[in-house]
């Protein structure tokens, strides 16, 4: 009887000590999933991405301008990219709408000279440096070589974030990230062959927009948490969205219409009136937007590094939903990618959510 | 125009020393006059990600019963990371 009291009161001891750190282990495990929800949420879309994104090079007016006509092709890729991003502003409005987070945004725009510049700074990594460099892997050599050309984006993104920030990036953290890029490697190695063409005059271009598009993106992230730091990331996306705006808008499309004879004025209205261009633009950026609130979502929980890895699944994505869409069912090798991607996420995942739940390799004195 | 939310919630972690979360969120409410249980959330979320990012620390913890349901709770303090991040983006003075 003395025993079984003893061990009552043992027991009431530790009992608040212990459900304390089951809902400390319980709230850091909340954090982790969700980080890796949003992560895998962009995965998703920005695999969707492809479909609308390459059907739009199929549409009037950009289906008849021919392979050769270098600079009007790179003319119409601006105008795309311009049209697209207004888009995903709007679907972003919509977003911060619902959420109540419009004043914020409007908060934070203002402060320019200290926070705001840095998601200008990410619009150009992002937008004019990667957008558009994907666009141009797709148009001179094509959407599988555009998809594989990213892959490599988050080992940019990882290194900048611990040079920059010192964000922590664990051992597994790096062996997960190197297993999914290899499984990408696998899904779209072997097709390459097949869109390489000897004869594309033009073909550096697409290898210079897939270069622009890993360097654009692995920068965007770290460039955009700087700003991260002190701001929302709801915001932070639309804020960043307005100065793509801004720039192809106010700079560059001006600067191409009056300093060129390219004629942007009218492809910009052949998009805008050619009801199914935009119809693919509004899908392509229905996703992006969406994608991309993920994809900032996800950096402040699990970090930039492991958010890009894992927004990497999109190699795998892009081909489920291309073969839904136009029933090009991929390889063989398609499931042996999907397995490496797979075993690269959950050893990502294997990370215990205590150490996820402080990023930063910084002294954090009886922190948790 | 008032500071954006996630600035508020450092510049007053600043002024104060350290604060229980409820006790920081609910000046937060007072001051962009909002209520309810998803501002509340988004609040919390954002105190999550500037602990996360290392700009605040969690000093102590702790478990309240409101009912059948108990809640944890967190008491933050600024960071030395948290303060240079804030002159950084001009939230404090240097």
């Amino acid at each position: 009887m003395a025993n079984i009291s003893t061990s009552a009161k043992f027991r009431d001891a530790i009992a608040p000590d212990t459900s304390l750190k089951s809902a400390l282990h319980k709230h850091y495990l909340r954090n982790q999933r969700w980080g890796f929800m949003w992560a895998l949420w962009t995965a998703i879309l920005w695999g969707a991405w492809y479909v609308p994104g390459t059907a739009l090079w199929s549409e009037f007016p950009y289906v008849d301008i021919a392979a050769d006509q270098q600079s009007l092709r790179l003319a119409a890729t601006a105008v795309m990219t311009w049209v697209h991003a207004i888009t995903v502003f709007l679907f972003l409005l919509l977003w911060n709408a619902v959420l109540g987070k419009v004043k914020d945004y409007g908060r934070t725009m203002v402060r320019f000279k200290t926070i705001s510049k840095w998601y200008a700074l990410a619009s150009l990594c992002g937008g004019p440096l990667a957008i558009f460099g994907s666009y141009m892997a797709m148009g001179f050599i094509g959407p599988v070589f555009a998809a594989i050309s990213s892959l490599f984006y988050p080992v940019i993104g990882a290194i900048i974030a611990r040079l920059w920030y010192k964000e922590k990036i664990s051992r597994r953290a790096a062996i997960g990230m190197c297993i999914i890029i290899f499984g990408g490697m696998i899904i779209y190695g072997p097709g390459l062959f097949g869109e390489m063409n000897e004869s594309n005059p033009n073909a550096w271009l697409g290898y210079l927009g897939g270069i622009m598009s890993a360097i654009g993106w692995g920068t965007e992230g770290a460039v955009a948490a700087r700003a991260m730091d002190v701001s929302d990331p709801d915001v932070g996306i639309h804020c960043r969205f307005s100065f793509e705006i801004l720039f192809w808008g106010i700079l560059i499309l001006p600067a191409l219409a009056l300093l060129t004879d390219l004629p942007i004025a009218a492809l910009v209205i052949n998009t805008v009136t050619h009801s199914k261009a935009m119809l693919w633009i509004l899908l392509a950026a229905a996703c992006h937007a969406y994608c991309y609130t993920a994809f900032y979502k996800s950096f402040s929980l699990i970090g930039v590094g492991r958010g890009e890895a894992i927004g990497n699944l999109y190699a795998v994505f892009a081909l489920i939903f291309i073969a839904a869409f136009t029933l090009q069912f991929p390889q063989w090798y398609f499931v042996l990618g999907l397995i490496f991607t797979v075993l690269g996420s959950f050893v990502m995942f294997s990370e215990s959510a205590e150490s996820i739940a402080n990023l930063r390799d910084i002294d954090q004195p009886g922190a948790h | 125009m008032k500071l954006h939310q996630k600035g508020y919630l450092l510049i007053t972690l600043s002024r104060s020393g350290s604060l229980w979360d409820y006790d920081l969120i609910k000046r937060a409410l007072h001051e962009y006059s909002e209520s309810g249980a998803f501002r509340e959330k988004t609040l919390n979320i954002a105190l999550d990600e500037l602990s996360a990012a290392g700009l605040i620390n969690r000093i102590e913890q702790k478990l309240e019963t409101d009912g059948n349901q108990s809640k944890l709770r967190f008491k933050y303090k600024l960071s030395d990371f948290g303060i240079s991040r804030m002159v950084d983006t001009g939230l404090l003075l240097p």
